[in-house]
This record gives C-alpha cells, structure tokens and sequence, in this order.
C-alpha cells in the first residue's frame, strides 16, 4: 500500500519537463492557503491532523481556475490499456459520479475505443451510494461484476455502505477509486482503501501501469471467485495518466474454482442414479450457467428440486415440471447445491477466512462466520458438507451420471420425472388457489391492498422477460405465491445487510443488465428507502432504463413504526407518539412529483384500487418502450 | 447482566436473521379467514374509536380497514369476542422488554388507555366488513389460477 515511487510520477515529470514549460504559455496563479508556499501543498497544519482544502484547491475542483499548463507528449496513455483490460474482462458498465481523482480514466472510458464510450459505458450516477449499489443489482441480475469508481477518500465514503452490504450479500462488485496524491489532501490517504478493508474481498494500489492492469484482472477473478465480494483497487493520477506506448495487457488467466474432487463426483452420481426417490435442493448459484447446469443433472436423474428463486437469484426454476414436493416426499438421497441440510451439501467457501483475514475494523462479522451460506441454511447440518463451489462442481457430476446411468435406470428416470411433473403442478395450483384466497382479503379496500399491487402486475408481466429486481420483504411478499421465478434473475432478493436506500439503486443496476436484452425491471419501491438517494431516477432516466417504479407508499418507516409502539407498551407509556421519527407525513411526500423533477414520467398518488390496473398498463407500455415510469400508489402499511 | 451477554451473542445472528424475519411472507400472516363478525354487545362509540385507531397506529399491523396486515381482524376475529375479551387482551400484553425490536401486540394498560376508550375502538373495529367481492368476481385472479391449471406439466 505504500504510495507510488514511479518514475512516471508527476513531480518527476514536472522536473524533467521544467526547461518545456518555461516556454509554455503563463501559468495561471493560484491563490495560495496562508502559509503555503507556490507549488506546495497544504499537508499539515502542525496538529497532526489533515488540512482542510485550500480555498483554492476547492476553487480548482469546482473548476473556476486553471491547474499550471503541463507539458508533455501522450501517445498512449495507461488509463487507456485500463479501460481495454476492462474491455476484454467484459465489463458493460462503470458508473460514478464525477471525481477529480479519476479525470484520466473517466476521459479514458468516454473516449478510448472505437465506438468510444461503449464496454465499459460511463453510467452517470448522483451518488457513491448509488454507483455501487447499481453495481450490486447489476452483479445479481447477470452474475458478473460491472465497475464503480469512487472519488478519493470522500467517494469511498460515501459508497462504503453500498459496499458494505455487497459484501454481507457476496456479490461481486468491481471498483476502482481514484487518488490524487498531489492534489487535496484531504482526499487523498496514504492507505485509501483501509477505510473500507473490512468489507473488501481484496484491494491494492498499485504503483505503475503495469501494475494496475494487473491489478485490475487480479481485482476482477478475485470478485467472481467464492466467496464473491466487491473489490477495490486504488489507481493514483500519476498511474492513470502515465504514458505508456509499449505497455502490454498481461495475458488474462481466470480463476480456479474450487471443486469436488472426481471421486466425490463418481460417489454422488452413484447415489442420485441408484436412489428411488432422489431430491436435489438448489440454494443461489454464481451464474446463469450454474442455474442451467443444476436443470441438466435434475433432469438426467428426475430429481424433484427445490429452489431459492422466490427468495434470490441463480436459484432453479419455479416452475420446472421437477421443482416442487415431488410425487412423494420421502426422499431417500438429498443433494444440496449452495444449501444446507441435505444428505451431501456442496456450499463455496464462506466469507469466515476473509472476513478473519481482513477485518482490520474489528467489526466481527459474526453473521459471515456461520459454517455455510448465510442465510440459507445456515446452522443446518449436513451429513456430508463439501467445501467447493457447486456452480463448478455440477460438470463433473453430470459427466459422472452420463456415464455411470443404465438403460434400467434412464427408464426408471423418465416415468419418475413424469409423475413428479403432474404432482408438481397439481401443487402449484393448490398452493395459488390458497393464495389467490389470501390475495383477495382487502381487495376494493383503500389505501391499497399490497396483494392486490402484486396481482394485478402479474398478468402484465408473465409473458415479458422480467426481473424483479428491489427487496419483497416490506410489500407483503405476494410475489412469493402468485409469481412464477423461473429465469435466474426473476427476483434479486434482498438488500443484503438490511440497509435502506437500495431498492431504486439496485433496480437501475438491473436495468443496466435488462436495457440491452429486451427485458424489463420491476421496481416495488418501499417510500423510507428511495428518499435516501433518489437521484438515481434521474440516471433511470438519462440512461433510458426500462425500469417500471410502483411505490409502496405507506408513508412511514412501517416496521421502525411497530417496534416503537411495542416498546412504548411495554414501558407503559402509550403509543400515540410512535409516529414521531417513523412516519413520513406533514407533508406527505408526492412522488410522482419526485419523479417528474428528475424528468421520470409518472402518476399518482393512486389510492383508489380501480385505478391501479390502468396506471399500471400505462406504466408497462412506457416501460417496454425502454423508458422508466414511477406509479405512486398508496398502499396499506404491509 | 446475563441478559446483556445474551444480547451480545445473539444478536449478530439475530441482526442477519432480521431481514427474513420481516420479511412478511404471505403465509405468516394471521388474519385469514371467513369466521362471522362477533354479535355481542357495543357500548362505545365507532366515531371517537376511529380516531383512537389511527392515534394510537392501530392501522400499522391491522390495515387500515381491518382487513391486512401482519394480522387481520375481519374474519379472524380472535380476542374480539366480546369488549371484555378485548380489554383483558389489551391489558394482558407483555410487559417485558424484548432482546430485540418487536412488532408484536403492544401492552395497553388503563394508563394509557381507558376501558373508555378500549370500547371506542372496539366499536370501530365492529364495524369493520371485507370489501373483498367473492372471488369468482375478481377475474385478475381467476386468470392467474387459470393460467397456471392450463400450464403444460
């Protein structure tokens, strides 16, 4: 982490090209910080602690003087090689919003290639928070990283909750931060990334060009390798702007994921093939490809399944004729995929290691130490636990089962298969006639019914390509019984660690992914949490993202509203000032107003329940015109 | 003391729990139901009890109109049987602090709430009715039923 000694580094260059520049036309003086001399920075103020911008370092930020005319001859400059490693890593998108420290890739990544501007393409982003949490929507709808940047010491503040909750959430999320060691010192550290290394997978700053595009390629296998985190790495002005005309992208190697052996390979397919009754449950796979591979090998052995996809993506399909209880549901062989509780479990790496390696905050992370996937399955024990990732492991179990499989048994596989498909489906219709029951209480009522936001969406988007992209968890969670999950991004599940202002971000990052494949992104947006940042419907807009926003709209922190009045009773003091703090009332909030200002069509606020269905049409039109559009419904609290 | 150490080792467990917790899945909620409207006496009055129901947040677990929410009163009527039941219920909550935030039931005792003011609210829940039309009458969820019957298996 020390800072860079390269001898492309600004001062040397300043030095060398002293005898070019004082030809060069008149600088521009600079008003100085008192007691600074010419051409020094402000570093300290003798107390020890950082100075505070000079008055005309900020002057230069907000761009109403000039920086001395440098002089020198780029013929090819570094951050450009970053932006073709990122090109041939795959990476759509880089969102950020502005930061001195990274003019040299930004101009890059809007400049560089031909088209310029596309692979990565700059997303314009209002805040930090925002930046990163695209990304971490972006990563659970495709199932790879795009970029953030992150403007110095500040941007990585601002962001270091977004990238707090991708880590508790292992998505991989790639970001780079820039540091301008010459410029603010109260933007620049010595170990930049340290704020933050608590909840980064890895991070580095490298010391020259070489380096960094190492680093990225290190940055970005490290990201996608289980456990999957956000990654960091921190690029110094002298390193974006080096030149750099015979600098080579190092030849890119990707990552080794951690496997079952062949032996453990041969031993479950033997048991999936000889049992009468096998069960494969699928927890959250990496990839869209481990999703298809998980179908592959329940199909080869008419396993029924279950799945996560109501609960998060890259889980099996809902609606496959194997995904449900199954003709009988006495299993005799269980095959866990990134779950527990089955009778041979393959889970990742947990973060356990990582967490250990660098929790240099002493936050603890006792959440990450559960012995396998948190949140799923977690403290359920497995007769046979494997440490590997299922995602990679499933190919040389498949192959084990093509092999091994007799004509007895591929028989005896597809009559099985069909009686688990009838049974499965007389489930599901069961199981939605209850629900549509449920569904029902509180119909024509107003505010409306969630149940009913929920329904009357359905039919709209059943026969899209859709991806419900913002948390469930505070609307009722109707999606859960009258929704079918069937594609690995249906549902991204929720924020991660619980943290608020996620859901509009997160639906954007999706809709990056969904923009350019025809598919649209559902938003059921809960009020507390857009009001965070919601200057993200304004990147919605500037980027044409197909992402349709019904707000849920019960004017309150609802869930902070009820723990309040719990205490208040227990404490034998009432309830009627619960609202205070909780309730997002005089005034109320007009969302479609919201919206309007950052130039988003919408309507509402809608609390007559007839009007729903129409809006919601009108909405959906907007929406597959690749257009977002916000309804402001007013609902009931849950 | 105890309690603090209990706090402590379960509460990050707790804290990763709590998304899924709240999480609110159809299935756990507990108001549905078809059981009759209770028949037995009101002496209080609906008007001044729906003020009550929205001062004292009532609407936040209970829906706005008794039929939503973590729980639901119309068709499930519980501790409504009567307002006597429904006061001793009221009055009964629990009065311990939980480990951690709660969403259930809160205590109401005559403190905070008179037996006065416990019947107004009754008498505005008793007036509570399901604007649900029967099912049959809802075609956006008969189709999505029907969608699924006619799905291939």
């Amino acid at each position: 982490m020390a800072k860079s000694k390269s001898s492309v580094g600004r001062r040397g260059f300043l030095k060398n090209a002293a005898g070019a520049a004082a030809g060069a036309a008149a600088l521009v003086k600079a008003p100085l910080a008192e007691g600074q001399t010419q051409g020094t920075p402000a570093r300290s103020n003798g107390t020890g602690a950082a100075p505070a911008p000079t008055e005309a370092q900020l002057f230069r930020e907000a761009g109403n003087i000039r920086p001395p005319v440098e002089v020198r001859k780029i013929t090819r400059a570094a951050s450009d090689v970053m932006v073709q490693t990122l090109k041939e890593l795959g990476i759509e998108y880089a969102a950020a919003n502005p930061g001195s420290s990274f003019e040299g890739f930004q101009e890059s990544v809007i400049n560089y290639g031909n088209p310029p501007n596309v692979m990565p393409e700059w997303i314009t982003a209002l805040h930090e928070e925002s930046a990163v949490t695209m990304a971490h929507g972006y990563a659970k709808a495709e199932g790879k990283p795009m970029l953030a940047a992150l403007h110095g010491t500040i941007g990585i503040q601002h962001a270091a909750m977004s990238i707090y909750q991708a880590y508790y959430d292992r998505v991989p999320v790639l970001m780079v931060a820039g540091n301008d060691v010459d410029f603010i010192p109260a933007h620049t550290a010595h170990d930049m990334a340290g704020m933050v290394r608590s909840y980064t997978k890895w991070d580095a700053q490298p010391n020259t060009p070489e380096e960094a595009l190492a680093a990225i390629q290190r940055a970005y296998n490290e990201a996608i390798t289980p456990p999957m985190g956000p990654t960091l790495v921190v690029l110094t002005s002298e390193v974006q702007k080096a030149n750099v005309p015979n600098l080579q992208i190092p030849s890119y190697r990707p990552p080794q994921m951690p496997t079952i052996d062949a032996s453990t390979a041969r031993e479950i397919a033997h048991g999936l093939l000889a049992a009468e009754n096998p069960r494969i449950a699928v927890g959250r796979l990496r990839t869209p490809e481990g999703v298809k591979r998980s179908v592959e090998l329940a199909e080869l052995v008419g396993a029924s399944t279950s799945t996560e996809a109501m609960r998060g993506p890259m889980s099996f399909p809902q609606r496959h004729p194997l995904c449900g209880p199954g003709a009988d549901t006495n299993y005799d062989y269980t095959l866990g995929l990134e779950t527990g509780g089955a009778q041979v479990a393959i889970n990742g790496p947990g973060l356990a290691k990582v967490a250990e390696e660098r929790d240099v905050t002493h936050i603890d992370f006792a959440g990450v130490k559960t012995p396998s996937n948190f949140g799923r399955g977690a403290g359920v024990k497995s007769a046979m636990p494997v440490t590997a990732d299922a995602e990679a492991s499933l190919p040389l179990i498949i192959e084990e089962v093509k092999r091994q499989a007799t004509p007895d048994q591929k028989t005896r596989i597809q009559q099985r298969s069909a009686k688990h498909a009838r049974a499965n489906h007389d489930a599901h219709v069961a199981a939605l006639e209850a629900a549509v029951e449920r569904a029902k209480d509180g119909w024509n009522g107003s505010p409306i019914s969630t149940a009913r936001v929920y329904a009357e969406l359905w039919p709209l988007i059943m026969h899209e390509d859709w991806c419900f992209a913002s948390p469930c968890n505070f609307s009722g969670a109707h999606n859960v019984q009258l929704w079918e999950h069937n594609k690995p991004y249906s549902y991204l599940g929720g924020q991660g660690a619980g943290g608020m202002g996620y859901g509009a971000p997160a639906s954007m990052g999706a809709g990056l992914a969904a923009k350019s494949r025809n598919r649209i992104v559902i938003n059921i947006q809960t009020d507390g949490d857009l009001n965070y940042a919601p200057g993200v419907l304004w990147t919605a807009v500037h980027h044409k993202l197909p992402v349709l926003t019904i707000m849920h709209n019960n004017r309150a922190w609802h869930q902070e509203y009820m723990f309040v009045q719990y205490m208040a009773g227990v404490r034998g003091r009432g309830a009627e000032r619960a609202t205070i703090g909780n309730v997002l009332r005089d005034p109320f909030i007009d969302y479609a107003k919201m919206a309007a200002g950052y130039g988003m069509a919408g309507e509402g606020p809608i609390s007559d329940p007839t009007k729903l269905s129409a809006a919601l049409r009108r909405g959906m039109a907007t929406v597959k015109r690749g257009e977002p559009y916000m309804i402001d419904v007013i609902t009931e609290p849950r | 003391m105890k309690n603090a150490i209990v706090y402590w080792i379960l509460a990050p467990a707790l804290m990763m729990a709590l998304p899924l917790a709240l999480s609110a899945q159809p299935g756990a909620r507990g108001g549905v139901g078809d059981k009759p409207a209770p028949t037995s006496p009101v002496t209080g009055h609906a008007a001044t009890g729906k003020a009550l129901y929205y001062s004292y947040g009532c609407y936040a677990c209970h829906g706005y109109n008794g039929e939503t929410g973590y729980r639901a009163f119309v068709g499930n009527w519980g501790h409504l049987a009567n307002e006597q039941v429904f006061i001793t219920f009221l009055r009964e909550r629990a009065n311990v602090a939980p480990v951690i935030p709660s969403d259930r039931m809160p205590n109401f005792s005559d403190k905070v709430m008179s037996d006065r003011q416990a019947k107004d609210i009754y008498a505005y829940i008793r007036t509570f009715k399901s604007s649900a039309p029967p099912l049959k009458d809802i075609p956006t969820l008969n189709a999505i039923v029907e969608s699924a019957k006619q799905e291939k298996n």
